[in-house]
């Protein structure tokens, strides 16, 4: 008995199997693991998704694989959309894999994981790469949309903090696609400016797909490129972007931004003042302990000066002058008192005439005249004075060479030094 | 790996609006000054030197201080290399200064 058999050819069976699954299955949602993860040199991407009560296999083709946001690794739990399929050669079941998204987290998240745990491990965000910032820096560079909200902020902050500190704004987009080489240009360009001592990059709030360009390796590498200090205000949101963790320094906002980048002047007026102050300070001090100096100085010396011994001169003379008088007057009175007692005499006796008196009076006013400063250079001496009209009383005053005035009893002779005896 | 840690503005550099020491750099020169003539024992025509190149530095930095003459400009790739243009903002109806 021979049974109706109908036979197939396995490569029926097999394009039939897969005409089956694509018709009645079509395209489906898969949860699993990650397994087996094998990248091709073609770019298509093969791996197995699994559970714990098997695996399929899953071929990912480039144009799919490009799109993907974050990467693919072993274990990674994923949802995939996917048609399924039979691969004929070696007869396996397969889905080909159109989407792919991360179960438990968005791609975004997972990517900006990714990214900063690699960036990280590289170094990149280390705390010893970090540049300190300078406290007046001669101009502000801005990376920033030159339209929207944040350059706005950090315009107002710096006219608050220091509005003589130029700003210079590099335009750029601050999201859309292709939006993080933008940035990096912007940032590059800052680098030949002369006088931009540190960068703000800002923007201002947004979701994460917003954000995204601030999260990019481009825009990292380009910050730590940087010749001067970064500092990042990016959003609004309590969350740090990649950019953040890169810059030298980060804000909450990008008004925080600018006020780290810019110093209060009304701080740096106090302390502008307190060093002048100190300056004044000094300064009179020094100039106060000179001056005392210099007046000690100045009582000694114009004891010396020519105009002083001049008037000391003159004030002895009138002394002697003084005194020469009250001698005078002394001496004519007791001259004229000795001839009104004689003249009594006189008129007692007549042996004693007018004569004895005037002999008297006039030995008196000889003995005056001897006094008389006048009467010195009568006996033959000479007054020396020097052209400044200094008295000379000793050689040592003159150098040899020197003119002298010499004032005799009548006239005066000019004369100059030959020799000198001390 | 990474670049050396950079320190800021050198005093011997031009800025690109001046030849005016930097802020920064004058206010260091200024303290500088009022130490040596608190500590030093500086002749009278050193001191009075250093006296009036305090006072012309403080009166600068004052300067610097006190304008609001804003500079906001953006800065423009040419063919000549980077240009800077003066900043004028977007909206048109808000004003900068809140």
């Amino acid at each position: 008995m021979s049974e109706d058999r109908r036979v197939l050819r396995v490569g029926e069976l097999l394009l039939g199997l897969r005409e089956l699954l694509e018709q009645e299955v079509g395209r489906v949602w898969v949860v699993g693991e990650i397994s087996n993860l094998h990248r091709a040199a073609s770019g298509h991407i093969y791996f197995s998704l699994k559970d714990e009560v098997g695996q399929v296999r899953a071929a990912l083709f480039r144009g799919n694989a490009a799109r993907l946001a974050f990467e693919l690794e072993e274990g990674l739990l994923v949802v995939a959309q996917a048609e399924v399929s039979v691969y004929p050669r070696r007869g396996d079941l397969q889905i080909i894999v159109r989407r792919l998204e991360p179960r438990g987290q968005g791609a975004l998240q997972l990517a900006f994981e990714q990214l900063r745990a690699r960036l990280e491990a590289e170094g990149l965000f280390a705390d010893a790469e970090k540049r300190r910032l300078p406290a007046v820096p001669r101009r502000v560079g801005v990376v920033t949309s030159p339209s929207g909200a944040a350059v706005r902020d950090v315009i107002h902050v710096a006219g608050l903090r220091f509005p003589s500190i130029p700003l210079l704004i590099a335009a750029t987009r601050v999201q859309g696609t292709g939006v993080e080489e933008e940035i990096a240009a912007a940032l590059e360009r800052l680098q030949g400016v002369p006088g931009v001592d540190v960068i703000l990059l800002v923007r201002g709030g947004g979701s994460l797909e917003d954000l995204q360009g601030f999260n990019t390796e481009r825009v990292a590498r380009a910050i730590r490129a940087s010749r001067v200090p970064v500092v990042s205000g990016v959003g609004h949101e309590v969350d740090v972007s990649i950019a953040d963790l890169a810059a030298d320094a980060r804000a909450a906002t990008p008004s925080a931004a600018a006020a780290l980048a810019l110093p209060d002047r009304v701080a740096l007026g106090g302390q502008l003042r307190g060093g002048r102050q100190r300056l004044m300070a000094a300064t009179s001090r020094r100039v106060e302990r000179l001056r005392l100096h210099l007046d000690h100085l100045g009582t000694a010396l114009r004891g010396q000066a020519p105009a002083a011994r001049l008037a000391e001169r003159r004030d002895r003379l009138q002394t002697l002058r003084t005194a020469l008088g009250r001698e005078l007057a002394g001496e004519l009175a007791l001259a004229g008192a000795r001839c009104e007692e004689l003249r009594r005499r006189l008129a007692a006796s007549a042996q004693l005439g007018l004569a004895g008196c005037n002999a008297r009076l006039a030995a008196a006013a000889g003995r005056l005249e001897a006094l008389s400063p006048l009467a010195v250079l009568g006996r033959g001496y000479a007054i020396a004075r020097t052209e400044e009209g200094r008295i000379v009383r000793r050689a040592t005053q003159v150098p040899i060479g020197a003119s002298l005035e010499v004032r005799v009893a009548v006239g005066a002779l000019a004369v100059q030094v030959v020799d000198r005896r001390d | 790996m990474g670049e050396p840690v950079e320190q800021g503005p050198k005093h011997s550099d031009a800025n690109a609006a001046g030849e005016e020491l930097p802020f920064e750099s004058a206010l260091a020169r200024l303290e500088a000054i009022v130490d040596r003539l608190e500590t030093g024992d500086l002749p009278l025509e050193e001191a009075l030197a250093a006296f009036e190149e305090g006072v012309g530095l403080s009166r600068r930095c004052a300067g610097q201080l006190e304008s609001a003459e804003r500079r906001i400009e953006v800065l423009m790739e040419s063919e000549d290399g980077p240009q800077s243009e003066p900043f004028v903002s977007p909206a048109g109806d808000e004003s900068l200064e809140d």
